[in-house]
């Protein structure tokens, strides 16, 4: 070993190694492409960028954007329902999908799971437009579902979509009837990957279904429920703004404007993509800041961690 | 076949116009074919076809052929949110083409064009194009319009004609059947509303009439104009207005507050649609249709079309009605449509033959040029008879709007710059729009609207930088006030002065410095 130069010890590795690298390829290549390469139009966000004289063409203006950006009360608005909608759908949403994976996991008939499964899993295919539709439709003052059960018992029809209080209850319900189902696959996944063996002890030493879960799979799986909370933290304030935008309305805008409908309305649709730049980098800033923290507090008092 | 029929065209031109064939060289720019290319994102029709008959009457007349260079065909620009992603990613591609049509090209050309991106079109059109050259001295508010802050045109506008947008539209049948009066004045309107609400004017024992709806929520706040109140001073929604020389936001008049303060009234008592905010497109429809729908406020030519239900529903009656008088007694219809819109065409600055580009704009402006754009091809769409273009039976009758079935040979485009005739349209309106049409005509109620200004860059950033925030906030607090969350006199003057600390001063600077630059 020690007689092969380091270039030549690499080389040695990337020739018996090769399949795995030609795999890791397009990954890398996607990388650089979409995530690396855009990188160097963040500038814009320091810049007066004018569209016609392209990133390196406009000139430098230092920090005024942001100076706007925290000037302005409707973002400093937007922010903190950002992190309100996420911390209630991280609260009530990210233990959804653990829940259901135990649950199925407990489920004897292969067909009633099959099924359950498949209608859970639905609604993430189906796409946020017709979702919005579903949504707007149900919680309707004449016609929806919702209001017609409210008349049963003799209450006036509540007109939800345009209550800033009702807002984000609908929005996070919906969140988590969407994509609940979905997620479980991971912690299903998780599951299918506990040893055998160690339920087979545990009923020869008369354990419950009910101890087997809490002693056995979930301990197993919290590596990943980890896993997942941290990436879920440095989402945080990628709150669905499609649906948002969807289901929003100026009436409502005090709960439910986010950062991203902001920069939305705010810098795309009025053409200030330098603006919207500035707004974006600092969204990542922030996501990024969280998902260090988050990391080295799971490192260091659970052991599990992204790196 | 491609061949013949530029030929073909050009025959049948001659022919029935009855010239010679010497007179086809007067709308000849170039001896040698030259070909231009051309971006075209249109808000109805987006992707440019080098075939359509219209383009090919015109390369045959003018020696000019397009050449489609189009990048984001497929993208529409939005006529409400001023969407223009397609070109943006035009500009951004590097690639300017000699022309770029487009809807909504006037606030792009006007912020690039001083930046070198286009030709400036004010020596071009002087010294070559005389046809639009006569259009702009007979209509000087038009090149006041079109004109950048650099004092330049960029852009040849889409001029539409026929004045009337939207009308106030009722239940004619529904009024004789309760025995009412149609309504003079907001009070009379007041009046008939609840008696829709409450006397079951459709007959089937429930109260399950929706007396206003609308289509597009903001048509509710249109109504303020009934206590004096402006809601947008232009075809687009939430605008400024012009008063006396001066730009004005309309949500920040004492009028509108009145008009706010008294639709949540009437929006409590259910006078309103209650889902007015969320039905969406579809109200219009849906309400008509279950025979639900009392009054609203819409297109003439497409809500006279639902008479058609007469058919299902018997009697049914759904005719404009003159706008009432408003508590002052005056009679407006804010709405109209607009003289010259932001759609159009401009020229690249790398186009390298701008004089026979701008001669080729010119083409659409003589008459056979402006009939070939509104009619589409003579002996295929249209014929002339007594000296009058008049589509033929087969597209009246088709089973595709005729606006459509233009479209679909390249006639009609907004992105291209041309005068529309209203005779096009007028052919085949229904009855009751004509109707409606000359009821409003007599009664002379439209006024006058904001053409719209074109900022230096420094304006521009104080209205970017304050303006988005507090046209939000504004709507934000009016559909509060509406839905019942605050009481808009007691909140007034805290709404006042919270849009005053947000800039709304400073907006109006702006605009107002923009506007007397402009048109004075």
């Amino acid at each position: 070993m020690s007689s092969l130069s380091r270039p030549q010890r690499i080389w040695k590795h990337l020739r018996r190694e090769w399949q795995l690298y030609l795999m890791l390829l397009p990954t890398v290549i996607w990388l650089l492409v979409f995530l690396y390469k855009p990188m160097y139009g963040l500038q814009v966000a320091f810049k007066d960028y004018s569209i016609f004289r392209g990133v390196a063409g406009s000139p430098w203006i230092g920090f005024e954007h942001f100076q706007v950006l925290f000037g302005n009360d409707q973002f400093i608005r937007a922010l903190k329902n950002t992190v309100i909608i996420s911390f209630y759908s991280l609260l009530i949403g990210f233990p959804m999908p653990i829940l259901l994976a135990l649950m199925f996991n407990e489920v004897l008939n292969q067909k009633f799971k099959k099924s359950a499964q498949t209608i859970v899993y639905l609604p993430h295919f189906i796409s946020s437009v017709i979702i919005a539709g579903i949504v707007i439709t149900a919680f309707s003052p004449s016609a929806g579902i919702v209001n017609t059960v409210i008349g049963w018992f003799g209450m006036d029809p509540i007109y939800f979509l345009t209550k800033p209080e009702w807002f984000r209850p609908i929005f996070i319900g919906t969140g988590i009837w969407q994509e609940a189902g979905f997620q479980s696959i991971v912690y299903l996944a998780a599951i299918a990957g506990v040893s055998p063996t160690l339920y087979e002890s545990a009923v020869i030493d008369g354990a419950s279904r009910w101890q087997m879960m809490w002693k056995i799979t979930v301990p197993a799986i919290l590596p990943t429920i980890i896993i997942m909370l941290i990436i879920r933290i440095g989402n945080i304030l990628e709150v669905s703004f499609e649906m948002i935008i969807l289901l929003y309305q100026p009436a409502t805008y005090e709960t439910a404007d986010v950062v991203n409908t902001f920069i939305f309305r705010q810098g795309i649709q009025a053409g200030q993509y330098d603006f919207a730049a500035a707004a974006g980098l600092f969204n990542a800033v922030v996501a990024f800041v969280l998902v260090i923290t988050a990391n080295s507090l799971s490192r260091r008092y659970s052991r599990v961690s992204l790196w | 076949m491609k061949r013949i029929t530029p030929l073909l065209a050009a025959m049948f031109g001659s022919s029935l116009l009855g010239v010679t064939a010497h007179a086809q060289d007067e709308y000849r720019i170039v001896d040698e074919p030259l070909e231009l290319t051309i971006q075209m994102n249109h808000a109805r029709y987006p992707v440019y076809d080098e075939e359509w008959p219209v383009e090919k009457e015109a390369s045959a007349l003018t020696g000019i052929s397009l050449k489609n260079d189009t990048v984001g065909a497929n993208m529409r620009t939005d006529e409400n949110s001023g969407k223009t992603e397609a070109l943006n990613l035009m500009l951004a591609s590097g690639n300017i083409p000699d022309i770029v049509g487009s809807s909504r090209l006037k606030d792009f050309v006007n912020q690039y064009g001083p930046e070198g991106a286009f030709v400036p079109l004010n020596d071009l059109i002087e010294e070559h194009a005389p046809n639009i050259k006569a259009f702009l001295d007979e209509r000087p508010e038009v090149r006041s319009a079109i004109s950048a802050a650099d004092g330049n045109m960029y852009y040849i506008p889409y001029l539409p004609d026929g004045k009337y947008g939207r009308a106030y539209f009722i239940r004619y049948d529904w009024l004789d059947t309760l025995g009412l009066d149609m309504p003079e004045t907001v009070e009379e309107v007041e009046e008939v509303l609840r008696a829709f609400k409450t006397q079951d004017p459709n007959g089937n024992g429930e109260a399950d009439e929706v007396p206003y709806f609308a289509r597009q929520w903001p048509e509710l706040i249109r109504l303020v104009t009934l206590w004096d109140g402006r809601s947008s001073g232009s075809d687009t929604y939430h605008d400024f207005y012009v008063d006396d020389g001066e730009i004005k936001h309309p949500y920040a008049g004492e009028g509108y507050r009145d008009g706010i303060s008294n639709l949540a009234r009437w929006y409590e008592e259910g006078l309103v649609d209650a889902e007015v905010f969320t039905r969406g497109s579809s109200a219009r429809e849906y309400l008509l249709s279950e025979n639900l729908g009392g009054m609203t406020h819409d297109w003439f030519a497409s809500t006279s079309g639902y008479n058609r239900l007469s058919d299902s529903i018997e009697g049914f009656s759904f005719k404009a009605f003159a706008p009432p008088a408003s508590v002052s007694g005056k009679r407006i219809e804010e709405h109209r449509r607009i003289p010259i819109k932001p759609d159009g065409w401009a020229i690249g600055h790398t186009n390298e033959h701008p004089v026979e580009t701008i001669k080729y704009f010119d083409f659409y402006f003589t008459e056979k040029g402006r009939r070939l754009a509104n009619f589409g091809a003579e002996g295929v769409q249209y014929d002339m008879i007594d000296g009058e273009p008049v589509f033929k039976d087969e597209v009246l009758n088709s089973d595709q709007p005729v606006n459509a079935q233009l479209w679909g040979v390249g006639a009609q485009l907004q992105a291209r710059g041309f005068f529309q005739d209203y005779n096009y349209e007028k052919q085949w309106s229904n009855e009751f729009a004509l109707e409606g049409i000359a009821l409003y005509d007599e009664g002379d109620y439209l006024i006058d609207q904001f053409l719209g200004v074109a900022f230096t860059a420094d304006e521009q950033k104080i209205y970017d930088r304050y303006w988005p925030s507090i046209r939000d906030y504004m709507l934000e607090r009016q559909q509060g006030w509406i839905l019942g969350n605050g009481d808009v006199m007691a909140d007034w003057d805290d709404y006042m002065e919270t849009i005053n600390d947000m800039g709304l001063d400073d907006v109006l600077a702006v605009m107002n410095s923009a506007y007397k630059r402009q048109y004075d």
